[in-house]
């Protein structure tokens, strides 16, 4: 970076041995500010409402986190949870990345063993700043292997620290898995960069433990699993295969496949699933280029050369057609239908609509790029190109990275998260070869002879000697062209202008994780006429009057979007929950929802369900409700159940999907309706009442209820619950029931016509 | 299932006065004082039973079937009346609270007087119907009695009550019955809360005598489908037994003299006294009443193997909530009979038995419980078994609806989780993991060896420099 040379004495600062520690204490001071810009930018959501988890899978995290410090390792390791996915349980400890809880709880017992009680909760909602601030350490140090400016690594941790597309899963509160596993990755790429560097057993050993640690924390290691090997595959197409990624490659392979294994949930399937194949062929490949490369090193002849390249692309080939074989038979598992989202984003909604159904996989719109990555979005292609021009092995794997990361992100919007770095990174490359040209305040020297030779000495030479090579030596002034910033002008315009563009690269940053990212979405927030913040907490109140009312093992049947919240918030056991293991299991509480009540109440008794909790947005206008999710759990069910529900039933004759006057009688006699819109007519004069999410007017007559009688209703009707009644205990049918207590007279049997039945004992 | 079981609790505790399982207080609805006097051997017999006897009439305005909310008697015993409705106190709704709130019912109608459209409606709710005309009587010439009905052939003669077999006979007498102008009753059949007591004989149909023609075109019932005497069980167990015919409670039928119009019969005494004492025992729970005693469940492997032949079973885990799969487990149930006056040892009807079921959405076992032990007043059922090899939360779920006997619905709820990761057999036990357990050894041995010899033998010197 720039400094003034003009302060007398300041040389020696600046200069020499000291001026190196000088250096290395500014840098590490930048680093622990930009931490602390980090982690403070991601504190809002805790200023604004409270020390809260947010959303829906942290609160099952923050749950699992709670039974690992109250019951210790083991029985976490072995966890059955009976109070989700009843009647059917789940092998919690089984199915789940630990690697979030387990860091929570090492901090939780740390913290206690140096005498600092610090409540589980709040570990819990700050763990995702406090690694923030690792990531954008961890970014730094994968920049610095990228680029030779000192100032790239210190711009890629600051964009990392405050970029809004990492943020928007890292806020205080989003305790995700997400919230550790960017450092992770970050961080297992920095060690593969070091261990392909330098051919160490030591890195490669380091990145296959880190490895193990991002694959017990989230999901998304299968990004690792198989860009690394990419990388690997890539550098050998390139004829850059060297001892160093040799032992790089397998160090890792091996080390990181068998750290992986232990986590119970990945088990066997890096050596049965389809989507680890890549890593176990390049391995493959690996030993075979390196005999190859052995023997070209013994026997010079160069037909004994091609015969071995010829040889190496048969073995490949029988191994590709090998894994074929073995995938089309069934020993490797053929690939999940996630993976195959990632190639057709209509597949899902096909095939696997329960994986469509979730806001986060859907296609990403382009304004997201703009809103999440900001500037850097255009000077990512900028840092792209730079790595083009010094192609190292380093280099290779940005651009892979980016190539790979940025078609993700177009698919599904969650994998904006895995762009994030390597923008950040490319971005950082791009913007410090701009500011290290235009912000050195000497003119740059002449060009002279030794200089030339030397090549590398000056920045400005290099490039010069790279013009000259690259540009035909046609025209006179081409011949040795003058390279090189003089005017003070332009430096400062240029200087000004990056400088501003970063001052407003900060402010969007903070506007839109002020305004975007810090909803705990389970506290909503309005504001009142006159601009003071108005507070809607249904979902809370509704959660309590269940943790309040019910009883302990009363099981309440919602739309699964709601059971991790309800297993956390209200303590009660649920049907299905945020997990998806079982796609019927969901299906059935999808058919429960959008039959009539005569099919809903036998699959609510067989279920044993004493509650059912629906999300009704029409009163306030809110939008994330259920009767706007309802077509997707009519289509999860209608892929089960094709021949009982139909989705073509809840439209109307002109394809709408209506809920007033015009919906269809599958529509209005679905639960799901009924319990929507019950009741809902009082509040409003008579004909008058309105939807106001749908925006339309709602039959005069409302729905009427048999099976289920209302419980509770919140504040602004965000949720309502109602309980499931008893048989009758004179075995007449619900509607029967409530038909007598009404004072409806009953048909008598002896006038119906037809034959008379018969009673047979 | 709490209702009756407070019932049952209350029972216990007014054991001195009442012989009733659920409590004593009896209200009867009688219209006119001046009947009361017709059924004085009834009220004697029901007194000396131990029934406080509350006797209202349906027009009296402090008729309340309800205290605070609560039923203010545990049984009813509601007589023929000549009004059209039965007033603001008996109204269909509340009847059916009443008797949701687990309380008893005998009806008693006579063909005498028309039925109130009331109680029409609220027998329509348990799916019995009765005759439209209102008027209607059960007519049976080949099953009258000769002395009383020469004529009319409108009081039959039926002998005790029969039953298939499996299903407990509770009001089994010597002799025959007389049911003098009946109200046949015609049950539904999708209810299985209903059942028949006493059907009318084959012969028999519904007639109106106030239609005054010769032949009836399209009777109401005829036969075996027309029933005298039914009984309705209520899920709560709450009982409901309707009477065709009050006449054959009355005094004069319960020592009269009866004689069927079949050459050779001989005249003799109805027996009408003791079905009179049977029915109402039945209805207001003095019989077939069930109660639920201690139930056990723990497992029966390990240490704790056949433990429960011994009295250590008090030491155990009993009643844990969690198992795993594939655990032996014992489960038993002690279940006691009421018998008039106290306790008894449960036994089922012949042909019947108790059963369990382990069930998780479906049943994964449905055993048949086995009578292990008698105490002086109930009888211990176990099973054993082994849980299924499926995790889940699963219910010991013992259910016992049969015709006469209260309902027994026991669920218990206990979660069944996975093998924990130091459950499974080790390696070295898994005789087919031996050449792998070789394999990793010989590696580990061999790289020893490699190191070892690879450390001390020292490369000899190159002597020609390889290209």
């Amino acid at each position: 970076m720039a400094v003034d040379t003009a302060v007398p004495g300041a040389d020696f600062f600046f200069k020499g041995e000291s001026g190196r520690n000088t250096r290395g204490l500014l840098r590490l001071l930048i680093l622990v500010t930009i931490a602390a810009a980090a982690i403070a930018a991601r504190l809002f959501s805790v200023i604004r409402f409270e020390s809260i988890i947010h959303e829906f899978d942290p609160w099952f995290n923050f749950r699992a986190t709670k039974y690992l410090v109250n019951h210790g390792f083991y029985k976490f390791w072995d966890w059955f949870d009976d109070r989700t996915w009843h009647p059917l349980g789940r092998v919690t400890g089984g199915t789940l990345y630990p690697g979030l809880m387990v860091t929570s709880g090492v901090i939780y017992h740390l913290l206690r063993f140096l005498t600092l009680p610090v409540d589980i909760r709040n570990i819990c909602v700050l763990l995702a700043p406090a690694f923030s601030g690792l990531t954008a350490w961890a970014s730094y140090l994968l920049t610095s292997e990228m680029s030779d400016s000192p100032s790239a690594g210190l711009l890629a941790a600051v964009f990392m620290g405050i970029t809004p597309g990492y943020i928007s899963r890292s806020v205080a509160g989003s305790y995700d898995n997400e919230a550790i596993a960017i450092f992770l990755l970050v961080f297992t790429f920095f060690l593969w960069i070091k261990a392909v560097k330098q051919g160490s057993i030591m890195w490669g050993a380091l990145c296959a433990l880190f490895y193990g640690y991002m694959v017990s924390a989230w999901g998304g290691y299968v990004f690792i699993t198989n860009l690394l090997p990419l990388h690997a595959f890539v550098l050998i197409c390139m004829g850059r295969f060297s001892a160093r990624l040799y032992v790089a490659f397998t160090t890792w392979y091996a080390l990181g496949t068998l750290a992986s294994m232990q986590i119970p949930f990945v088990g066997f399937l890096p050596i049965r699933n389809s989507d680890h194949m890549s890593a176990l062929g390049v391995f493959g490949l690996m030993q075979l280029v390196g005999f190859a490369e052995y023997i070209r090193h013994q026997l010079p002849s160069k037909q004994f050369q091609t015969l071995l390249r010829a040889m190496v692309l048969v073995v490949f080939g029988l191994a590709f057609g090998g894994l074929v074989l073995l995938t089309v038979s069934g020993v490797v598992a053929p690939w999940s239908g996630r993976f195959y989202s990632l190639w057709d984003t209509g597949y899902a909604k096909i095939h696997i609509p329960i994986i469509a159904s979730v806001s986060e996989h859907q296609p990403t719109a382009w304004p997201a790029f703009f809103f999440d990555l900001n500037m850097l979005i255009w000077l990512f292609p900028a840092g792209v190109y730079m790595c083009f021009r010094n192609l190292k092995d380093e280099q290779v794997f940005i651009v892979i990275y980016a190539v790979l990361a940025s078609y993700f992100a177009g698919v599904m919007v969650r994998l904006m998260l895995t762009l994030t770095p390597i923008v950040c990174v490319a971005a950082a490359m791009a913007l410090s070869q701009i500011l290290d040209q235009f912000l050195v305040a000497s003119q740059p020297s002449e060009p002279t002879e030794s200089t030339k030779a030397n090549g590398n000495a000056n920045g400005n030479a290099d490039i010069k000697d790279k013009l000259a090579a690259a540009i035909p030596e046609s025209l006179r002034s081409t011949k040795a062209p003058l390279v090189g910033i003089y005017s003070y002008l332009s430096k400062s315009v240029i200087t000004g202008a990056v400088t501003a563009y970063l001052l407003l690269f900060v402010l969007h940053c903070t506007w839109v994780t002020s305004n975007a990212y810090s909803s705990p979405s389970v506290v909503l927030a309005s504001r009142l006429p006159d601009g003071s913040q108005h507070i809607i907490d249904d979902y809370r109140e509704a959660y309590y009057w269940l943790r309040q009312n019910t009883k302990e093992d009363a099981k309440v049947m919602s739309w699964w979007d709601y059971g991790y919240q309800i297993g956390g918030m209200a303590d009660r056991p649920t049907l299905v929950d945020n997990n998806t293991w079982n796609n019927t299991h969901i299906a059935t509480v999808g058919k429960a929802m959008s039959s009539r009540e005569e099919v809903s109440y036998p699959i609510m008794r067989q279920h044993e369900v004493d509650y059912v909790l629906v999300v009704f947005g029409g009163l306030l206008g809110y939008s994330g409700d259920d009767i706007n999710k309802f077509l997707w759990m009519v289509r999860i069910a209608e892929g089960i159940w094709p021949d009982e529900v139909k989705e073509r039933d809840f439209f109307t004759a002109r394809g709408e999907y209506r809920v007033d006057d015009e919906a269809t009688p599958t529509m209005r006699n679905s639960l799901m309706y009924k319990m929507s819109y019950y009741n809902y007519n009082s509040l409003f004069p008579a004909g008058q009442a309105t939807d106001r999410v749908r925006g339309s007017k709602l039959p005069a007559q409302g729905p009427e209820l048999s099976t289920l009688e209302e419980a509770f209703t919140s504040e602004n009707w965000i949720i309502r619950i109602y309980k499931v009644k008893d048989l009758d205990n004179l075995g007449r049918s619900h509607q029967e029931a409530v038909g007598f207590e009404k004072g409806n007279k009953r048909k008598k049997a002896g006038k119906r016509r037809g034959p008379r039945t018969l009673r047979v004992d | 299932m709490r209702l009756p079981l407070l019932g049952l609790l209350l029972g216990l505790l007014s054991f001195v006065s009442a012989l009733s399982a659920s409590g004593s207080k009896l209200l009867v609805v009688i219209e006119d004082e001046a009947d009361k006097g017709k059924y004085s051997q009834f009220w004697t017999d029901l007194e000396n039973r131990g029934f406080q006897l509350t006797y209202r009439s349906p027009k009296d305005a402090s008729l309340s079937l309800f205290l605070h909310g609560e039923p203010a008697y545990s049984h009813l015993l509601l007589l023929p009346v000549r009004a059209k409705g039965l007033g603001p106190a008996l109204t269909p709704n509340l009847l059916v609270d009443f008797v949701n709130g687990g309380s008893n019912v005998l009806l008693a109608l006579s063909g005498e007087q028309s039925v109130p459209s009331a109680i029409n409606s609220l027998l329509l709710e348990l799916d019995i119907n009765l005759p439209a005309d209102r008027t209607s009587l059960v007519v049976d010439h080949f099953n009258f009695d000769s002395k009383s009905a020469a004529e009319k052939h409108d009081v039959i003669l039926l002998p005790s009550p029969e039953f298939k077999k499996g299903v407990k006979n509770y009001f089994s007498v010597d002799g025959l019955i007389a049911f003098p102008r009946a109200v046949g009753q015609v049950l539904g059949n999708a209810s299985p809360l209903l059942s028949s007591v006493v059907k009318a004989p084959s012969t028999a149909y519904v007639y109106n005598p106030k239609e005054e023609g010769e032949s009836v075109e399209d009777p109401f019932a005829t036969g075996s489908q027309i029933n005298i005497v039914s009984a309705f069980q209520a899920r709560n167990s709450a009982r409901f037994t309707v009477l065709g015919s009050a006449e054959a409670l009355e005094d004069k039928w319960f020592s009269a003299s009866v004689q069927l119009p079949v050459p050779g019969s001989k005249a003799e005494k109805s027996s009408n006294k003791a079905f009179a004492q049977k029915l109402s025992a039945w209805t207001f729970m003095e019989l077939g009443v069930l109660k639920v005693g201690q139930i056990q469940h723990y497992l029966n492997e390990g240490s704790q193997k056949g433990i429960s032949n011994t009295s250590e079973v008090a030491s155990i885990d009993v009643n844990p909530e969690i198992y795993r799969i594939k655990n032996d487990v014992h489960y038993s149930i002690e279940l006691s009979e009421w018998e008039i006056d106290h306790w008894a040892p449960f036994s089922p009807p012949q042909g019947d038995s108790l059963q369990l079921e382990f069930s998780m959405l479906s049943p994964f076992h449905r055993l048949n419980l086995q009578p292990k032990a008698q105490t002086a007043n109930s009888t211990i059922y176990t099973s054993e078994f082994k849980l299924p090899d499926q995790h889940g939360i699963f219910n010991f779920f013992v259910e016992y609806r049969r015709p006469f006997f209260t309902n027994v619905e026991e669920k218990r709820t206990v979660t069944v989780r996975h093998f924990a990761h130091d459950e499974w057999p080790r390696s070295y036990v898994i005789s087919g993991a031996w050449p792998w357990i070789s394999g990793i050894w010989v590696t580990v041995g061999g790289w020893i060896v490699f190191v070892a010899l690879w450390l001390y033998s020292k490369p000899a010197e190159p002597k020609v420099k390889t290209r």
